[in-house]
């Protein structure tokens, strides 16, 4: 798999970072004013403007050996948005993408701490740990942070299913968001995100998030797609590059990421 | 539904909002010209300018912008200087960007008009 590569603080980005989001839609106005649309989802367009500052060889040498990997603008890689989480349907748990263990109960419509019912409570009935976990075509080996806010009534533990990595954290009466993050020594071109329930254990959950990065961001909501982009291309044929000094590069990209290409 | 900031309010200031008739002129030789109009009534047009934004802010209208589709969606405005729901009203363009410069400074704008019914 052909990724864009993490910056050795682990974060894809760095500020600023400009997205633009294009849509297509067909406008017939008639002189009165009426307008009749036709919309074309097909031809979404998503842009990214990086600038890097700063830059050491080897960050430097990364972005350029991904840059002749795939000869400038000709052929696609995996790009993972620095600015969104990374999982779709964040907060609906019943979407084909999640996959939950049979036994394990999930009921919608649980208040949240944002204020709102988009929290739902996950119960392990069974005798042996239950798992809901998503997975996403973007390379295991990268550094990633999970993030979500748990409650539980019970004294609990949730597992955080971050690929290989599990690690357990209590959870008590009050909504706290729970965070694992780090590098996994694993070459897989997918990794699974999600949580892990003890024999027994109830919790409330909301606001799951993913990111390519050491540290957890604000919650973003996503609905069917998340923040990966397995057909992003750069922009442009050219990679130029400013030399400050010595290990202190700098440079601009655009990514586009079209689906009809 | 437009997305509301964290403050609870739709727009910030320097807030624009914008007011258009559509009337045809036909002139004639002798210099008099008659008017009539094209559209019924006034159309609405809001220019949402928004600065210092937070991550969750940014995702809620990027969102919302998928959801609509761009321009094809339809939704209900309602008019932040006197509480006027228009209930047919659109975003104006096909693209959405924002611009991220730090940790709760993101910044972008959006046009919302209202549609002919």
């Amino acid at each position: 798999m052909i990724y864009f590569p993490q910056l050795s603080s682990g974060a894809t980005g760095q500020f600023p970072i400009a997205r633009q989001r294009a849509a297509r839609t067909v406008v017939n106005q008639s002189v009165q004013g009426y307008q009749v649309k036709l919309a074309d989802p097909a031809a979404a367009i998503v842009e990214w403007h990086l600038s890097f500052a700063e830059l050491s060889d080897q960050e430097l040498a990364a972005l350029e050996a991904l840059f002749q990997a795939v000869e400038g603008s000709l052929t696609p890689f995996t790009f993972l948005d620095p600015v969104d989480n990374l999982l779709a349907w964040s907060e609906q748990q019943n979407q084909a993408v999640w996959q939950a263990d049979p036994l394990l109960t999930l009921t919608a419509g649980v208040a949240d701490p944002m204020g709102g019912t988009a929290a739902y409570q996950a119960s392990n009935p069974t005798a042996a740990t239950l798992m809901l976990q998503q997975s996403i075509a973007a390379p295991a080996s990268l550094d990633y942070c999970l993030s979500l806010y748990a409650r539980s009534d019970q004294n609990a533990r949730l597992w955080l299913v971050r690929g290989s990595a599990t690690d357990a954290q209590p959870v008590g009466a009050q909504w706290t968001r729970l965070i694992s993050a780090g590098q996994l020594q694993d070459a897989a071109d997918s990794i699974s995100f999600g949580i892990a329930l003890d024999p027994g254990t109830t919790v409330e959950v909301f606001g799951i998030q993913a990111e390519a990065q050491t540290a957890a961001s604000l919650y973003k909501q996503t609905a069917e797609t998340g923040g990966v982009y397995p057909n992003a291309r750069f922009r442009d044929d050219v990679l130029m590059i400013t030399t400050a000094g010595p290990s202190r590069h700098s440079c601009e990209l655009d990514i586009v990421n079209v689906e009809y290409l | 539904m437009f997305p509301t900031l964290k403050t609870g309010a739709v727009m910030q200031y320097p807030a624009k909002r914008t007011l258009q008739f559509n009337t045809d002129t036909i002139r004639f030789l002798d210099g008099t010209e008659q008017r009539f109009r094209d559209n019924t009534s006034v159309l609405h047009q809001w220019t949402i300018q928004l600065d210092l934004l937070d991550e969750s802010e940014l995702a809620a209208l990027d969102r919302f912008f998928v959801s609509s589709q761009g321009r094809f969606g339809s939704f209900s405005f309602t008019d932040p200087w006197d509480g006027t729901v228009y209930p047919n009203c659109s975003l104006a363009k096909d693209t959405f960007a924002f611009q991220l410069r730090g940790e709760m400074r993101g910044k972008t704008a959006v046009t919302v008009c209202e549609n002919r019914t």
